[in-house]
This record gives C-alpha cells, structure tokens and sequence, in this order.
C-alpha cells in the first residue's frame, strides 16, 4: 500500500512538472510564433535569416527555424515526419513532374496554395513546374540555369572567345591542351553531373526541335543523331583532366577555381563555391554551342522547386505570412543576392554586381529550350527515368564500357519500357 | 488453489523475461516483420500501400531489377572473398610477429587498432583525400619513388574500385583481427611450444603444427563473421563512391542497392520502400543461416572451453 502511494504521488509530481514547464513555455513565446522549415540547401541559411528580419520589421514576430537535410535523405525523412504528424510547417518541394511531391500530393499533406498567395510576380512556364491538377502546390523559389563555365584568365592568357559552335570549342580545347592546360575538369565520379552534361549539349544538338519529336514519338533515341551526340561527348574526354573518373564535384570545384582547368560543365549555383575557394576568380558563361552555326545554342533552364506548406501545420497563419513574402520581388532581391543564383521571380531587382547572373538572366529568358529530356521532363514519370539510365550510361561510356550507340540503345530501351510514344 | 500458485511460483521467472522480451519484439522484431510484410506491397515511402503478392520478389529476381541485384550479390561474394583473403590472413601473420614479443610490441597493437576507432565515414573521408588521382597523397608518392606508372584512378577504374575499397576497410579492420588472433595465440597452453622445442621443433613448425591448428576455431568464428559483415556492407562503399556505388555500378552491393531503391539517390524520381524491403529480406535470407552457424560454433566453443 505504502508503495503504491509512492508511485501514485511521483506519477503526480512528473505530470505536474510537465504541465508546469508548458505553461511556463507558453509564457515565455506569448506573440511569438516559431515556424519549423525544412529543405536540402545549406546555402539558404543566410536566406531565411534576412527574411525573419523583414517580417519582423514589418510588425511580424515570426522565427524562422530553418533546417538543412542532406539532399539524398531529404525526401524520404520528409515523407517520414509528414506521417508521423511531426512534419515541418513549411519544406522545400522538388518540381514537378515527379513521383516525390506528387506523392506528397496525393497523399494530402500539401496545401494547395491558390487564392492564399499572389502567384502574379511568375511566369507561367514557371509555375507550371509545380501545378498538378489544376491546382498550385507551392511557391518556386529559383530557375537554374546549366551550360559552359570558363576561366576569363586563362582564356584572356590566350587569347580565346566564347565559341559559336562545337567545332571552335574542340579548336580552344586543342589550343589549350597544346599549351599544357587542361581544357576541361569532369567530375566523372559524380555521375549525377555526367547525366546534366549530356542534357545541358543535347539541347544544342540535336537540339530542342528534336527533343520535341523524340517526346511526341516521331523519333526515338536511336536516331542517329542522339548517337552522334554520345559519340561528341565521348570523343571530348580526351581533352578532361587526366584520370577523371575518380574526381568528384567538390574535386572539380576546386580545381576550375584554382586554375588547374580552364572550363567545366555545370550549373550557376556553383559560383558561390567557386568564389568562397578563390574570391579573386574570373569566371565567364556561355551556352553549349551548336554543332554548326547554322543551328542556335539553346541553355537549359528548369525551376529548381517550391516551398511547400504542411496541411497539417499548427502555424499556418505565420508559415503563410512567409510564403506571402517569399512571393514578391522584395524576396527575389534577397534570394539572388544571398545566393548568386536566379530567383524564380521574374521581375525581382538583380545584383548588378553580378554579371554571371545577369547573362544568366538575357539567357533564360531569350535562348531557354521548349523541350529537355532531363529533371522536369516526361521520361522522368516512369521507371527506369532518363536521368537514372544516363547516369551509369554516360560513365560505361566514359570508361569504354560500352559505346555511344549502346548508350542511345539503353536510354531507348529503358524508356521504351514504359513510355507510350516511344513503344511505336 | 494451492496448485495454481505453486505453478505461478514455478513459472515467475517468466516475468523478469519481459522486459526483455519487449525490448526485442520492439527493436528487432517488430521492425523485421514489418519489413517482410512491406516486402509483399507497392509502396512509395507514402500514402496507400498496394498489395502485390510475391511481384517484387520477381522483379528482383527475374525482372528488370535481377541484372542490378545479381551484380550487387557478385560484389558481396568478391567483398568477402577480398576481405577475408586481406583481413584474415596479414591478421594471423602480424598476430605472430607481434606474439613474438618483438620489441615494440605493445606500439604496434595500438597503432594497428587506432584505425578501428574511427568512424567508418571518416575513414571513408580520409582515403578519398589520400587517393585522389591530382593531389592525393597515394599518387604523389609514387610518382616521388618513381613509381608513377603505378599512380592510377583508383576510385575511378572500374577494376580497381572495389579491391581499392576492400584494401581500406582491411586497413581499418586488421587491428581487430590481430587483437583476437593475439588473444588465441596467448591462450595456447605454453607447455607445448616448449616440449615442441624439446622435440627438436623449429619456430616455422611450431607454427604450422601448433599454433595456426589451435587457432582454427577462431580462423572459423572469424570467417562467419566476415560473411555476415560482407553480405550486410554499405557505409565504406557510401562513404567512398555514395549512393550511386559507381564508377558505372562497379562497386554496387546489396546495401547501397537498397539504399537506392527503398530511399533514392540525389534527383532520384523514384522510390519504393516494398522493393526495398525485398532486397532486405533476400539479404536476410542469405546472413540469417550463416549467423546460425556462427551461434552455434560460439555456444560449442564456449561449453568446451
């Protein structure tokens, strides 16, 4: 008896204690709402600092509690904690067309944001990156655009220009590699980057005509021109940093910014890197040029995701108020500024002290492709993806694994395998 | 009455089982029905599971997922076969030299052990730095010694990556295979190796007539383990070529197999926990009778010891 009565008054003492430090919570966050954020960009951080300040000196006591989740973790915890009842008031979304948000989708825990937040400072090739249904399922936060980065020292060394086709591309690699420069660093590890390069040169040949019939199912990809455009890319690796397979994109970052390599394949979000390892590096972009100069170059531009809100969130009010802000051009200021990248907002006030990022801009909104067969286009909605075939794809190739015209009879067959148009 | 709680006296003992019972069933065995029962389903990792029946295990086995799962077994057979033949045997010939008693003996044991107190992430780190083909220090070396011809890509090559994997992860392992080797060798009744000597027997003989047969057990004990370690292995390979286990799938085993398909990779659009599952299964299904074995040769050892 006399134990039960010690276990009834400790059982008594921990629920006080825990009504107690509630209360006491509560007090202490009266007209302070903390709203839980979650995404896979470190380099957001910054971001969401600035942006709490904004909202505050509107008058908003909103804390931004902003969480970074590694990129190849991210969506499956997301989907985890969104389960659990445990899920972020606001995350990062991946674009659509994918399995990931859609699934998120269906499942009923984003809110459909039409008629909450003012979608009129996008356009609608923008937005049409994370519309399902009829319905808007978040706000796009940035457009990335891919292509050739050079070194402005290295070419200004020796006297090169942008090239307009790829036959003056292999002439400046020719002259570099004759001067003891390695023209180009391919980080062949990351496999990832090997997919993106093959799409950022596919949209300059064959071109986005072409892509736009493979999609429709008037060509497939074992027309000879995807072929030839394995077999261009295959043919560049002679002119690739000495043992590139084994170098990954932390590898290729430092070494493009450290001289050791006069260009590289890849996106703008790589500025940032470039600069923190090297803050006096000169650094140009110009699209992946045609194969000859009757065609244009076109650039590969596709909106990088949205922020989601949780259906479910016990602050919505205050995780509204931000993806309200988030929405107007004040916010694109401050995303480019923070992250040298391209805000999705389209008439938001560029740094001006970032010429990159301004040509990025003339690019994405003159020379954009209509059709890409990477992120964000339809032979990403089955199984095998486009992205998933090219990624071991391009590395068999890289290492003569196999050749350009079994690359183009994978991608078909993978593809085929599920895509309608392309079973004809 | 005085029955009954003779029998509930008898069988009390049971209570003091539940706690960790429930332990169990909470940690280990919950989790693993719960695999297997999501093997059976198409699930994407959210919202309605779809029941599929013995569909996945087909995919896997005979479907468009067997060329990528059967690739992934071959590398667990070769990691094991790798591992052992450079984990096992330099443990036994450094336990040896170091039972010898050696001058700096114990520096030896301690430096040999201080890589298994790393993180396997860190070592996984470390030696991508040193063998980086620029300006990793494996390759500068050669080239200093004049040996450049030997400076290669070494997570770069589709040959070299794997053995390149299995070599770092004995490099991490080997001080435990010495310290249980050395722990066996000190347990060898020293009365024989001096009757031996008596005998006329030199230290070669001593050795393969004496020593390595008393250690076979253990050489048993250690080479179940390697399997079970072998079969379950993920993180050096995560930790060295990520996800993908690349260059081109060479150095893909069952772990990072899974890994990709039950969570996906980076731009993964993707993902299915039931496929998943199934892989986890058939993974259990291939460490589960191997680690009886090795309870088994444990329990002998142990009642004979």
């Amino acid at each position: 008896m006399k134990k039960l009565v010690i276990i009834v008054l400790s059982l008594l003492i921990l629920v006080g204690s825990f009504t107690f430090a509630g209360g006491k919570q509560e007090k202490a966050t009266t007209g302070q709402v903390t709203v839980k954020f979650w995404g896979w960009r470190a380099q957001d951080e910054a971001v969401w600092k600035k942006v709490q300040a904004a909202l505050q000196a509107q008058g908003k006591n909103i804390v931004i509690d902003y969480s970074t989740i590694k990129p190849t973790e991210y969506d499956s915890k997301l989907s985890l904690s969104l389960q659990g009842g445990t899920g972020p008031d606001l995350f990062l979304t991946r674009r659509l067309p994918g399995k990931r948000t859609q699934g998120l989708i269906d499942a009923g825990y984003i809110q459909a944001l039409d008629g909450i937040v003012d979608f009129s400072h996008f356009t609608p090739t923008t937005l049409g990156f994370i519309q399902s249904g009829g319905k808007t399922w978040g706000v796009p936060f940035a457009n990335q655009i891919v292509g050739i980065f050079y070194n402005k020292d290295i070419f200004d060394k020796y006297g090169l220009t942008e090239p307009a086709t790829w036959g003056e591309l292999l002439d400046i690699c020719k002259k570099l590699k004759s001067n003891g420069v390695t023209p180009f660093m391919v980080p062949g590890k990351s496999a990832w980057a090997l997919a993106m390069q093959h799409a950022m040169v596919g949209v300059s040949f064959p071109g986005e005509e072409w892509i736009g019939k493979v999609i429709r199912g008037e060509t497939n990809f074992m027309d000879p021109k995807f072929i030839e455009l394995n077999r261009m890319l295959n043919d560049l690796k002679v002119y690739y940093q000495k043992d590139f397979m084994a170098n990954d994109t932390t590898d290729m970052s430092a070494g493009f910014a450290m001289g050791q390599a006069a260009m590289v394949f890849y996106g703008i979000w790589g500025g940032t890197r470039w600069k923190e390892l090297n803050p006096d590096f000169h650094y140009g972009y110009f699209p992946v040029p045609p194969k000859t100069a009757k065609e244009k170059p076109h650039v590969y531009v596709y909106m990088d995701g949205s922020y989601g809100l949780n259906k479910a969130s016990k602050n919505k009010e205050a995780a509204i108020e931000i993806l309200k802000f988030t929405a107007t051009p004040e916010y694109g200021k401050i995303f480019s500024e923070t992250t040298g990248e391209m805000t999705a907002l389209k008439d938001a006030e560029l740094p001006k002290d970032n010429p990159i990022l301004l040509e990025g801009y003339k690019y994405a909104n003159t020379i954009a492709s209509k059709y890409i067969y990477w992120v964000g286009s339809p032979f990403q909605k089955g199984n095998p993806t486009v992205y998933e075939i090219l990624r071991e794809g391009m590395q068999a190739m890289y290492l003569d694994k196999i050749t350009p015209e079994e690359l183009a009879k994978r991608v078909q067959d993978g593809i085929s395998s599920w895509y309608k148009p392309l079973q004809k | 009455m005085v029955a009954a709680k003779s029998i509930y006296k008898r069988y009390s003992f049971l209570w003091m089982l539940v706690p960790a019972l429930a332990i169990y069933t909470m940690l280990i065995a919950y989790p693993f029905v719960s695999s297997l029962a999501l093997s059976f389903f198409k699930w994407p990792g959210i919202g309605p599971k779809e029941y599929v029946g013995l569909a996945n295990y087909k995919n896997v086995l005979t479907g468009y997922m067997s060329r990528e799962f059967y690739r992934a077994l071959g590398h667990n057979v070769i990691f094991f076969i790798l591992s052992w033949l450079t984990g096992i045997i330099p443990g036994l010939i450094f336990a040896l030299f170091l039972s010898a008693g050696i001058w700096g003996t114990n520096f030896f044991k301690t430096l040999f052990f201080i890589p298994n107190t790393l993180s396997i992430v860190i070592v996984g780190f470390l030696w991508s730095l040193l063998l980086n083909p620029q300006w990793g220090f494996i390759n500068q070396a050669l080239k200093i010694v004049g040996l450049g011809v030997l400076a290669k890509p070494w997570l770069g090559d589709t040959t070299l990556a794997l053995p390149t994997i299995i070599l770092v992860n004995a490099w991490r392992s080997m001080g435990f295979f010495i310290l249980t080797f050395l722990a066996g060798i000190v347990g060898i009744d020293r009365e024989m190796f001096e009757a031996a000597r008596i005998d006329g027997a030199n230290e070669w003989q001593i050795i393969t007539k004496i020593i390595v047969p008393q250690l076979i057990p253990i050489i048993g004990t250690l080479t179940i383990l390697k399997v079970i370690w072998s079969f379950n292995v993920f993180d050096i390979v995560f930790a060295m070529e990520g996800t993908q286990a690349g260059p081109a799938g060479s150095t893909d085993v069952l772990g990072t197999l899974f890994y990709r398909i039950a969570f996906g990779g980076l731009g993964s659009s993707d993902v299915g926990m039931g496929l998943g599952a199934t892989v986890v299964t058939l993974i259990f299904l291939i460490v589960f009778p191997i680690s009886i074995i090795y309870v088994y040769l444990v329990e002998k050892r142990t009642k004979a010891g």
